[in-house]
């Protein structure tokens, strides 16, 4: 395991920033989700060893973080502040912190330009950062969090702020890292995000970790959350006559040429739907969909219990 | 980990040094610095046309006292605190407000090499600009004629700013590392304090910096004790420490 907690717990006066948290990061990429206050950050403070833990432990590559500077030699972290040295220039600053991982100064000048050229950054290098617009500012965070080639890279909300093409070319950024045996710890309050990036993925509210493991593993908590089901069809009510036939559904609901169904069993549900919509007995059904079949209900879901 | 303090204090040093010059507080430093010599200036034409002299209880004050006087009110009561407070507490202070303190913590160096590498660049920079200034203003105050009997004076001066401040901002260096709004407590510190306590009976003057300016080789020791302890204590400070930043 890269990332190991046992009952990790962190308080802020009388706010609890982390409860009880107990969890074992595999190597590879890793998704940390949760909406804004659900302690995703908090843990990755504490998991590069800028906060000590309040109660309980953590270890990361089988050791101690807090105070213990040879970590950083494998870690990388990119926080989620829009703090900078706004009078330097982006290669400036990278360079500043590849000296500080005791490269000298032609390899700390041949890490940073390889660092903004993996965010593509390298022909905007001479200018400062103070003109950089929001995604760049973002991507030269990314570079110095690589800038000395760690194993281990922690993000956090790397891609706020981006836009939808730098977004794609971040993501694809993280998968390959995962690709080169790089592990990678990426927080989002974005599910589809987290979802583009990687299957394993932990979820966070309120401090606590809600679920962990594979997406599909996630989604098998579930089981027994009514699942629902948008149906658009030329006779609603025709086709709800024919569900309720069944016991597969547990409640019905009407919206302008749609229902809405919610199915404890949604294989057998399935099964039948596509029978009655091959009988042509309920007219026809033009368009089945499930909120419930995406990432966001199951987080939505999770975190509510 | 292999030297982890050395080292990196060095490479902390040539990081900190251009933000000290490149940093929002340069203009004090330069204002700090070049405002004395425009004085000198002013003061050197007025006694040179012979459009000014200057009295105190009936005597007149000659130009070799002038400067005695711009060296000890100026630079040690007011620059030398002033810049101590304003870049000692800086230091690192500075980088917890602007929250790039994260982007050190994450290196490979002890914490307190930061706190090390910054003071010494604090120190190098200041003493860089404020010992010319006041070098400068011994050079264009005093005539060449008495300047060979005065040097000794200049040395003794210039011994005295660097040590105050080194020894003012090793305590408000220790200071930023510590509290939360080191400046206000700072400025109080150096403009409430000292001054009143330079004044009442006893042996209150000896919790401030400016009677060990003056007080000869046993200020010297007291001095180089204070700022090595305080630049210890904040180096051990900071290991120890959690900074939690505002978002």
């Amino acid at each position: 395991m890269i990332i190991a907690t046992d009952r990790l717990s962190k308080w802020y006066g009388h706010v609890s920033g982390l409860n009880d948290v107990t969890v074992a990061l595999p190597e590879g990429i890793t998704g940390l989700l949760g909406p804004n206050g659900a302690g995703k950050s908090t843990f990755m403070k504490i998991v590069t060893g800028q906060l000590r833990p309040s109660a309980g432990s953590v270890r990361v590559f089988g050791e101690p973080i807090w105070g213990n500077a040879a970590q950083y030699h494998r870690l990388g972290f990119c926080p989620e502040q829009d703090a900078f040295y706004e009078h330097m220039t982006g290669r400036e600053w990278l360079e500043a912190l590849a000296r500080l991982h005791g490269m000298d100064n032609a390899t700390a000048t041949a890490s940073a330009g390889r660092a903004l050229e993996t965010v593509d950054l390298i022909d905007v290098a001479d200018r400062k950062i103070g003109g950089f617009s929001k995604g760049m500012r973002q991507r030269v965070k990314l570079a110095q969090a690589i800038v000395h080639d760690p194993a281990l890279l922690i993000l956090d909300e790397p891609l706020s702020g981006m836009d939808p093409i730098m977004r794609r070319r971040t993501i694809r950024l993280i998968k390959d890292w995962g690709r080169a045996g790089k592990s990678v710890v990426v927080s989002s309050h974005i599910l589809h995000e987290i979802e583009a990036m990687t299957a394993n993925i932990v979820l966070m509210h309120n401090g606590r970790i809600v679920a962990e493991g594979d997406v599909h593993q996630i989604r098998g908590l579930i089981d027994e959350h009514p699942h629902r089901v948008w149906i658009r069809a030329d006779d609603p009510h025709a086709v709800a006559r024919h569900l309720l036939a069944g016991d597969e559904v547990s409640s019905v609901r009407f919206e302008e040429g749609a229902v809405v169904v919610e199915t404890p069993k949604p294989d057998a549900f399935y099964s039948r739907l596509t029978r009655i919509a091959a009988s042509g007995e309920a007219g026809a059904i033009e368009e089945v969909t499930s909120p419930d079949d995406n990432l966001q209900a199951v987080f939505t879901y999770l975190v509510k219990q | 980990m292999r030297d982890p303090v050395v080292a990196p204090a060095r490479r902390m040093f040539e990081l900190a040094l251009g933000e000290m010059l490149w940093g929002r507080r340069a203009v004090f430093m330069v204002l700090a610095a070049g405002a004395p010599i425009l004085l000198a200036v002013v003061m050197r034409l007025a006694f040179a046309t012979g459009s000014a002299e200057f009295i105190v209880n009936g005597n007149r004050i000659d130009i070799e006292s002038m400067f005695g006087t711009a060296i000890s009110l100026l630079y040690l009561r007011f620059i030398v605190p002033a810049l101590g407070v304003f870049y000692g507490s800086a230091l690192i202070a500075d980088e917890i407000e602007d929250r790039t303190i994260t982007y050190l913590f994450v290196r490979p160096m002890a914490r307190g090499a930061i706190v090390l590498g910054k003071y010494l660049a604090y120190l190098v920079c200041v003493i860089a600009i404020v010992l010319p200034s006041a070098a400068l203003v011994f050079f264009i105050m005093v005539p060449l004629a008495g300047m060979g009997t005065l040097i000794d004076m200049l040395v003794r001066d210039l011994g005295r700013i660097a040590l105050g401040l080194a020894a003012y901002g090793a305590v408000f260096l220790c200071a930023g590392v510590s509290l939360k709004r080191p400046l206000v407590g700072g400025l109080i510190f150096v403009f409430g304090w000292e001054p009143v306590a330079q004044v009442l009976p006893g042996y209150l003057r000896r919790l401030t910096i400016a009677y060990y300016l003056q007080a000869g080789a046993v200020g010297v020791a007291v001095l180089i004790a204070v700022s090595v302890a305080a630049v210890a204590l904040a180096m051990r400070t900071i290991e120890q420490r959690e900074y939690i930043l505002e978002q």
